[in-house]
């Protein structure tokens, strides 16, 4: 037996320095052909916009790298935010990490915790930048104790679209969109009502919609003021809070006007568009994919909230760049040349024209590819309203915490039994169950 | 006494002798075969030991979202699981994710492979058609079907539409999402299993068939007297190893479901890459993998057990 134990180790020593002397001398290669190949730094940047966000990313890249010739940067997408923040996590600390990540705003937390990057203010304070010129309702968010950890980049917010001419057919005002729930649900009815074919209304089972609509009601998400001014413990919201969305939808599901597509965002988009259902919210990232497709009048309204409650706002969605730790400093300097570049009005006009992802410098507004667009697509400025008449409060300000997405797919879930008409009260007592446990196992596996 | 002493030492002293080259021998031999071994045991050790190990030792442990260990919890993970509604309902999904999908593969391969293994013109092309889908990779298959399911332009909803029935929500109604992905599973599996059915239909000997004949027996008599006996080693060798790929779902589910709705896709492998991958808790998925391991263990040690006995070796 010892033998074999033995002999067990041998093996896989060999196999191990087998392994990491061919990695060695592949990063050695590595290096000679850059610094051969020119004196141009080369930057990865690792991303995950899809569809007309990608398109428009890599014009802007492009630009960049003809702007100058010092820095070559390479945009490459890896999968949605969930896959890409997997995959840097398994290559984390190594030689195959990218320079500079984007990462959605729930892993904000989780980003920081695990000590694998450099906090942008690093940066910020040896160059003097000045962030004051972003838009205030972002900066809430990624500051934290008045330090920025990572660079904001692409931020959305949820809105309603609806289909302005089934609207028409049903007799209701095109121009003016329900705001709360109930009028929700009448205009969903009187919809379905005069073409049987169509559904009133579609909430995709996205946590991230389930947490706005949250915020909108000025409800936490999280104790101790959303996770900002401690660790949280246990759910923020309360229970009239939490149940009114379940109960919104359940209702429009036993009314038979909505439109399930579960998890789904492109199925239900797709069916927005050849007329299956009128109404579904999603992030504006989508606004102008939705605008440019639709066979009819795309009409874009404010988040809506329940009748009794006022609206609060929203939460800044989307994501940020990090820098990622352990490069060259002369790598890092140039992925942060890059973040300033992204930050310029004329790009963000670029960015928010192409996408419908605001413009985190509100000079961009002033540019005028954003006053023709606006001209042309009125839709695309309701988001920027959204934003600005959004009161910053702890609620507004979103939650932080490192187990947020896992909190999602326990939500995605309780909807997903609701939209098939299981029971609100069980599902949304399972469903706060697992999340109060879900924060505590992250909080004990951090060894508090 | 003295006149006996000396005898019974060289009597031990040759027993020992005798021991030590017999020992000698055995240690020869032994190194001999370990030299020849050691190949496939340094990649198995590397590739399946190791991991294996690494995981009955993280399934004690809570982790960071790196999969470093951060606190020792003992058996926690393990009783977590067993009052944890996801996993139990994952377990549930997959016992009846085999019962969906082996069943059907295993008749429609059988049914496929009887009928290609006749001897007529052309009888090649169908082969080839029939056992297509081995060459179709998951993920190309889950895509294809994905459109097929499609709520607002999949062909099969067209075809019920057309044909005056309600459309189904195929992948997002808890009633249907386990049966559209075992449909697909199905349709994936079928190549594999037919190649291998008619393979051991082509090894029957055919002059079992030819006294039969003499004998005046009909097509059935002898599909049930000669076929299928004969043909028992290879469904259970079919049979096997789709149980323990079944077992081992995840790229449909991935694609076309995502575990959803509400879990009733969930299957055990599926629910270990969230655990993993979406919630971080390396722990708690170590823990369902190594469960996940004992079941399979179990379920082919049950088959060995009580299907062996009764399938017939050449």
């Amino acid at each position: 037996m010892k033998k074999i134990m033995s002999i067990l180790t041998l093996g896989i020593l060999l196999l191990l320095t087998a392994c990491s002397g061919s990695n060695t001398t592949s990063k050695s290669s590595a290096e000679d052909t850059k610094t051969k190949s020119g004196e141009k730094q080369v930057v990865t940047f690792w991303h995950s916009m899809s569809g007309a966000g990608q398109e428009t990313l890599d014009s802007i890249v492009k630009d960049f790298n003809h702007s100058q010739n010092k820095i070559q940067v390479n945009a490459e997408f890896q999968g949605t935010y969930d896959e890409a923040l997997t995959k840097f996590n398994a290559v984390a600390g190594t030689n195959s990490a990218p320079t500079m990540i984007q990462t959605f705003e729930i892993g904000t937390k989780s980003m920081i915790n695990s000590g694998n990057i450099i906090p942008i203010q690093e940066f910020v304070d040896k160059d003097h930048y000045d962030m004051s010129g972003l838009e205030k309702n972002i900066t809430n968010y990624y500051s934290l104790d008045g330090k920025f950890y990572s660079m904001p980049f692409n931020s959305s917010t949820p809105v309603m679209y609806y289909n302005k001419d089934a609207f028409k057919m049903a007799g209701l005002d095109p121009d003016k969109a329900p705001a709360t729930f109930e009028e929700v649900e009448t205009a969903a009815k009187a919809i379905t009502k005069s073409n049987p074919d169509m559904k009133g209304f579609a909430l995709q089972a996205y946590g991230w919609l389930w947490e706005q609509l949250l915020a909108n009601q000025g409800a936490l998400l999280l104790n101790k003021d959303n996770g900002r001014t401690d660790t949280p413990t246990k759910i923020g919201w309360n229970e009239e809070e939490g149940k009114s969305i379940f109960n919104w939808v359940k209702q429009m599901v036993d009314d038979d006007t909505f439109a399930n597509y579960g998890t789904n965002g492109d199925n239900m988009i797709a069916g927005f568009l050849s007329g299956d259902v009128a109404m579904f919210l999603q992030s504006s990232a989508s606004a102008r994919d939705v605008i440019d497709n639709a066979p009819f009048d795309v009409g874009i309204a404010f988040l809506p909230h329940p009748e009794d409650k006022e609206r609060q706002g929203v939460v800044i969605g989307g994501a940020s760049l990090w820098m990622i730790d352990g490069k060259p400093k002369a790598e890092s300097q140039a992925a942060w040349e890059f973040m300033k570049y992204l930050q310029k009005p004329e790009v963000q006009a670029k960015w928010h024209v192409g996408t419908g992802y605001f413009a985190i410098n509100p000079a961009a507004y002033d540019e005028k590819v954003v006053k023709d667009a606006w001209a042309e697509k009125p839709q695309l400025q309701v988001t920027v309203d959204q934003l600005q008449s959004t009161k910053p409060s702890y609620a507004t300000q979103g939650a932080l915490m490192d187990m947020l997405p896992e909190g999602r797919k326990i939500m995605e879930t309780a909807l997903e039994t609701v939209f098939n008409g299981g029971d609100v009260d069980k599902s949304y007592k399972t469903a706060v169950q697992q999340f109060n446990e879900a924060i505590k196992q992250a909080n004990k596996a951090r060894g508090k | 006494m003295s006149m006996i002493y000396p005898t019974i030492e060289t009597n031990e002293t040759y027993l020992h002798q005798a021991e030590r080259v017999k020992r000698q021998n055995q240690m020869k031999s032994f190194l001999k075969g370990m030299l020849f071994l050691l190949p496939s045991i340094i990649l198995f050790s590397v590739f399946v030991f190791y991991p294996m190990f690494k995981t009955i030792y993280l399934s004690f442990f809570l982790t960071n979202a790196q999969g470093a260990t951060t606190v020792f919890t003992g058996w926690d993970n393990y009783k977590a699981l067993f009052v944890d509604p996801i996993f139990i309902k994952s377990v549930k999904n997959t016992f009846l994710f085999v019962f969906y999908t082996v069943p059907p593969t295993v008749i429609i391969s059988l049914i496929l492979a009887v009928i290609a293994n006749e001897k007529l013109k052309g009888i090649g092309f169908f082969r080839t058609v029939f056992s297509s889908t081995m060459g179709v990779s998951v993920a190309a298959a889950s895509v294809f079907w994905l459109y097929l399911f499609n709520p607002t332009m999949g062909l099969l909803n067209k075809v019920l539409e057309t044909s005056g029935l309600d459309a189904i929500e195929w992948l997002t109604d808890p009633k249907w999402a386990l049966i559209a992905v075992s449909a697909t599973t199905i349709w994936m599996n079928i190549g594999f299993t037919f190649l291998i059915l008619l393979g051991g239909l082509q090894s029957i000997d055919s002059s079992l068939y030819e006294s039969a004949d003499i004998e005046g027996s009909g097509y059935f008599y002898k599909l049930r007297r000669i076929t299928i006996p004969m043909l028992s080693p290879t469904f259970f060798f079919v049979i096997t190893v789709s149980i323990i790929n079944t077992f081992q779902t995840f790229g449909q589910i991935d694609i076309l479901t995502q575990g959803g709705p509400a879990n009733g896709t969930n299957l055990i492998v599926y629910s270990i890459y969230r655990e993993a991958f979406v919630n971080y808790q390396f722990g708690a998925a170590s823990a369902q993998a190594v469960v996940l391991f004992i079941l399979i263990l179990l379920m082919t040690a049950l088959q060995f057990k009580l299907v062996e006995r009764k399938v017939h070796y050449q």
